[in-house]
């Protein structure tokens, strides 16, 4: 149909190792760019933008982060939540300590803090597997939170325990805080999770990549092609509580406005996997497809039987909610554990042999 | 399709041995677990540019023969020779450094990654360019990419696995699978290549292509090759020298005529009376 690979001959290595071999996925990703960067920020409502567009983009960065670690590097990780709270409070600290720091430098700092942390959990990678490693990380989860909890110079000793967010400028036009518009922080939360996602899209498909996939699929056979497992792993970790750090922080910074030690709990890490689950481990498309849906279902629940004239509550809307994501995270893992990224390949790989069978 | 490489390019690293002296040597090495003793006092040298074949029963050590030369069984006693130079104890991914590579008796290939990634694996060891390179892609990182690639498409070509190049190899049969892993131990470029078991589980044709593939990486490549195998018509035909273990010692070493008439060895393998 639109798919034609016909007449798209590869004629040096570079072409071959392009980001698009094929020439429609870049005009595919073209269309989505100028819906996201223009036709979104002109037709959206202010609740369009704090209910779907923000948290998508932000809960999609979460979740590539997450990807790395469990899906590219094979490492279970249970602790994403606690990880994107050290990004948030190394970022409220930051900014409460430099006030004049510019705020993408305070945001790409407070990465190194999540990844330093991230990179201390995930010692325990280096001996234990599977869901041994798994209980480590829970480990991290909850002695982050009850730190959050308990430092009280994390929250600048708040009587109410809760970091508050200022008014912070970025270029004259405000970004976080209450004056921020929301179309700003979107614009703002956009062209960052599309530097990462370019940045993770050229790791993954590179050496690094390579290494990280080899230890998820055999690690004694890595480590005999000259792979440093040590290494490797924990790279994996600092990548990935790098970008998760990061959304930590647009999360509280570019969303949520404020934020309380317990927001960073454990669902919040079930959050995040089932989303990586759902979109498809081992894929960057998927995190946002994912995301999409992970975030849009309680928002379609709430609207759509409304719209039929039959009523549904708000704690109805919840309850369907969970229900509706359990029923999807068992059937993915039993229909198709690459998750909602392999059936768009599977979609497209019938666009381009339409109209044959195979 | 490329054109045939030249072989005086892709001999191995120089690295001041003469074809015919000695790469490897083991003295007197001894391993066990507990109180299993895996080998016992054996003493073995690979020449540069040979074949060597190493047989035996099965549980006979020759697999942990094998671990302990790459590094990954330290033994208890004994002394390993590569290259001129001592070692004691290594990690593997140390002894790849040096230019040993090896392939498994059951395949251990990286089943969720296409051909070419798990022979691009291969080379991870040789290629530098760090994290923020790999993050830009474009320039420098991309330059040693397609440069790797190059001599990666060679190996594909030498082994005839083009059409599989996109594949996930998990999804193969067996027999390309073992190909896919003799080509992610090329990518290498190792000095000495250990191959466990290379033709188990092939069929006749696949046994020879096998064969074949030995000899032209031994003779074009100039690459020290040291093999387990139980087929003894291909080992006998294949290999310089041959060595015969059982229950962990060493019952014979020499060339494959002196071998075939071993009394020990035929006693080990037709079984006598203890």
């Amino acid at each position: 149909m639109f798919y034609r690979t016909a007449g798209q001959f590869k004629t040096s290595y570079e072409a071959d190792h392009a980001l698009f071999p094929v020439r429609q996925d870049a005009i595919l990703l073209g269309v989505i760019l100028i819906f996201a960067f223009v036709i979104f920020p002109f037709t959206a409502s202010e609740f369009a933008f704090r209910a779907l567009l923000i948290p998508v983009l932000i809960y999609s960065l979460a979740a590539l982060g997450l990807n790395i670690l469990t899906g590219y590097a094979g490492q279970l990780s249970l602790g994403t939540g606690a990880f994107m709270g050290v990004g948030a409070y190394a970022c409220y600290k930051l900014v409460s300590i430099f006030p004049e720091m510019n705020i993408v430098v305070a945001i790409a700092l407070s990465g190194f803090f999540s990844a330093a942390i991230g990179v201390l959990f995930g010692l325990p990678s280096l001996r234990i597997k599977g869901f041994y490693l798994a209980i480590a990380t829970l480990a991290a989860q909850f002695f982050l939170v009850w730190l959050f909890q308990k430092w009280a110079w994390l929250y600048n000793y708040n009587a109410s325990g809760a970091i508050q967010v200022p008014n912070i400028d970025l270029f004259g036009i405000t970004v976080a805080g209450p004056r921020a518009t929301a179309m700003a922080q979107y614009y703002f939360v956009l062209c960052v999770v599309c530097a990462i996602t370019f940045f993770a899209i050229n790791i993954t498909r590179g050496r690094i990549g390579r290494m990280w996939k080899a230890v998820r699929d055999m690690d004694i056979a890595a480590e005999l092609v000259g792979i440093n497992l040590m290494r490797t792993k924990l790279m994996a970790f600092f990548v990935s509580s790098y970008v998760v750090g990061i959304a930590g922080a647009l999360f509280v910074f570019l969303w949520r406005g404020a934020a309380e030690a317990n927001l960073f709990d454990i669902p919040l890490s079930f959050r995040v996997l089932f989303i990586a689950i759902i979109g498809g481990l081992g894929s960057i498309l998927g995190n946002f497809l994912g995301a999409i849906l992970i975030v849009a279902l309680p928002v379609i629940i709430s609207s759509v039987p409304g719209a039929f004239g039959i009523p549904v509550d708000s704690a109805m809307v919840e309850h369907l909610n969970i229900m509706i994501i359990g029923a999807l995270i068992i059937a993915f893992l039993i229909i198709e554990p690459h998750g909602l990224a392999r059936f768009w390949a599977m979609i497209r790989e019938k666009f381009i042999l339409w109209p044959f069978p195979h | 399709m490329n054109p045939r490489p030249d072989p005086n390019e892709l001999t191995a690293p120089d690295d001041g041995i003469a074809r015919g002296g000695v790469l490897l040597d083991v003295k007197n090495v001894s391993l066990s677990f507990g109180g299993v003793k895996a080998i016992t006092d054996i003493s073995l040298n690979v020449l540069k540019g040979e074949i060597r074949a190493i047989i035996g029963p099965n549980g006979a050590g020759k697999t942990s023969m094998l671990n302990v030369i790459n590094g990954f069984y330290t033994p208890q006693e004994g002394t390993i020779i590569f290259r001129g130079k001592e070692r004691r104890s290594m990690k593997p991914h140390q002894a790849v450094g040096q230019g040993i590579a090896r392939t498994f008796q059951n395949v251990a290939l990286f089943k969720g990654m296409s051909t070419l990634d798990n022979i691009m694996a291969g080379r991870s060891v040789r290629m530098k360019r760090n994290i923020g390179w790999q993050m830009l892609w474009h320039g420098p990182a991309l330059r040693e990419e397609i440069e790797h690639r190059e001599k990666v498409e060679e190996i594909i070509d030498f082994l005839e696995i083009q059409h599989i190049r996109r594949t996930p190899v998990g999804k193969l049969p067996y027999g390309l699978q073992k190909r896919v892993e003799l080509g992610r131990a090329l990518a290498m470029e190792p000095t000495l290549l250990l191959l466990d078991e290379p033709m188990a589980g092939m069929n006749l044709e696949e046994k020879e292509d096998m064969s074949r593939f030995i000899i032209d990486v031994n003779q074009q490549r100039g690459t020290t090759i040291a093999l387990i195998e139980h087929d003894m018509g291909v080992v006998m035909d294949l290999s310089d020298r041959v060595v015969v273990l059982d229950y962990g010692k060493k019952i014979a070493d020499g060339p494959p005529d002196e071998v075939k008439n071993n009394q020990n060895v035929i006693d080990a393998y037709l079984g006598v009376p203890h």
